[in-house]
């Protein structure tokens, strides 16, 4: 997979201009160029996320919507085959800020082209994960940002893009546990004798 | 003159704006496919211009790759058919996983020609492998004869396959053209 990715990478780091010179002299001089390659997907995005109050010492789930550009699929976080990418948020959390657990939503069982006697566990369109954040009581309130990233891998209905990562971030209000007023009771005298 | 410099850099500065850049380098038709050795599942070094004489499919796949999966049978079948007319299928994996396991996957799909450990500067070769699968046909004098990127159906596989067997070897490679066959995945 690597492989692949850093093949992106380079690529995308300014050999277009020269490869534009080449398309336009192959055109014009008339070689026959193979078939054109396609470009890659466009990415999987995360729409914004509302700045969500957690309370200490307590895990709040806070859900990530993403979007699956129209014409592709990723796998979903528990796809059928070993040999599959799963889709899997790995989030990085400040200190004193514990990861609880991340909800996937399942897959949708869908078979394709490629794969008509197959089903696939796939997420298309629109997902949600949520995360359980669970800021530890030594937290000092206020705002924190949380990082992390969407690993995934897409494919169309006949070809297969290497594995890409969306960076994940999201903000919180970290508040204090609320004040529980009366909650110990008076403790029955003691009798010391 | 000018004008074409002019427009290539204007084509080139949008190509490099985009995200979808293009690989490099563009393989043209006809043009010899670039050299490259590889290791193969069963540890020995295989060179791709050892096959000169022979007409090759070289197909780029992964593990994780679905639509590759489905022509592999394809594959097979095509090596059987044809092998004997001077075919040499040839499947370069460009997955992070282990040789075991692209060896047990491959083994799975009763691949019964060699595949190849890819590595990153072979894919730039071939203009990156944006996408997967992708497969070249060679023809016997070492000429790129056709490409299929992605998944597309069995008979336009099998005509690329023979429009690459009616190619003759370069003159001084006829001899090359040996009947050595090719060891098949472990």
């Amino acid at each position: 997979m690597a492989v692949l990715r850093n093949t992106l990478s380079l690529r995308n780091q300014g050999g277009g201009a020269v490869l534009g010179f080449v398309t336009l002299l192959a055109f014009s001089s008339g070689i026959p160029a193979l078939a054109q390659v396609p470009p890659p997907p466009p990415p999987v995005t995360m729409a914004a996320v509302p700045l969500t109050k957690v309370v200490r010492a307590q895990q709040t789930m806070v859900s990530l919507n993403f979007r699956v550009p129209p014409g592709y699929h990723i796998n979903s976080n528990t796809p059928k085959s070993e040999f599959l990418i799963a889709t899997a948020l790995k989030m990085d959390l400040p200190t004193d800020i514990i990861l609880g657990k991340i909800d996937y939503p399942p897959g949708e069982e869908l078979t394709f082209p490629f794969s008509p006697d197959e089903k696939l566990s796939v997420y298309a369109g629109d997902f949600t994960v949520a995360v359980g954040v669970h800021p530890m009581h030594s937290v000092v309130p206020g705002k924190y940002v949380m990082r992390g990233v969407l690993r995934y891998q897409a494919c169309d209905n006949a070809a297969c893009y290497p594995p890409r990562t969306l960076p994940v971030s999201f903000e919180v209000k970290v508040a204090k546990e609320p004040s529980s007023g009366n909650k110990n009771p008076a403790q029955s005298p003691h009798v010391h004798n | 003159m000018a004008v074409v410099i002019a427009l290539g850099l204007y084509v080139g500065y949008h190509n490099a704006r985009r995200s979808s850049s293009s690989p490099t380098p563009h393989l043209a038709q006809s043009s010899l496919a670039p050299d490259f050795s590889l290791e193969a599942l069963d540890g020995k070094t295989m060179r791709l211009s050892d096959l000169r004489g022979k007409a090759v499919l070289l197909n780029f796949w992964a593990t994780w790759c679905g639509p590759c999966k489905i022509e592999m049978p394809w594959f097979v079948e095509l090596q059987k058919h044809y092998g004997s007319q001077g075919l040499q299928i040839v499947g370069v994996a460009m997955d992070d996983a282990s040789k075991e396991e692209i060896g047990k996957f491959a083994k799975d799909m009763g691949v019964n020609y060699p595949i190849l450990i890819g590595k990153e500067s072979v894919g730039d070769q071939y203009g990156g492998v944006p996408a997967l699968p992708e497969t070249f046909l060679i023809g016997r004098d070492g000429k790129i004869v056709d490409k299929i990127l992605g998944l597309r159906g069995k008979a336009e596989i099998e005509d690329a396959v023979r429009k690459a067997l009616d190619t003759r070897p370069a003159s001084n490679q006829a001899a090359a053209s040996s009947q050595a066959t090719v060891p098949a995945p472990r």
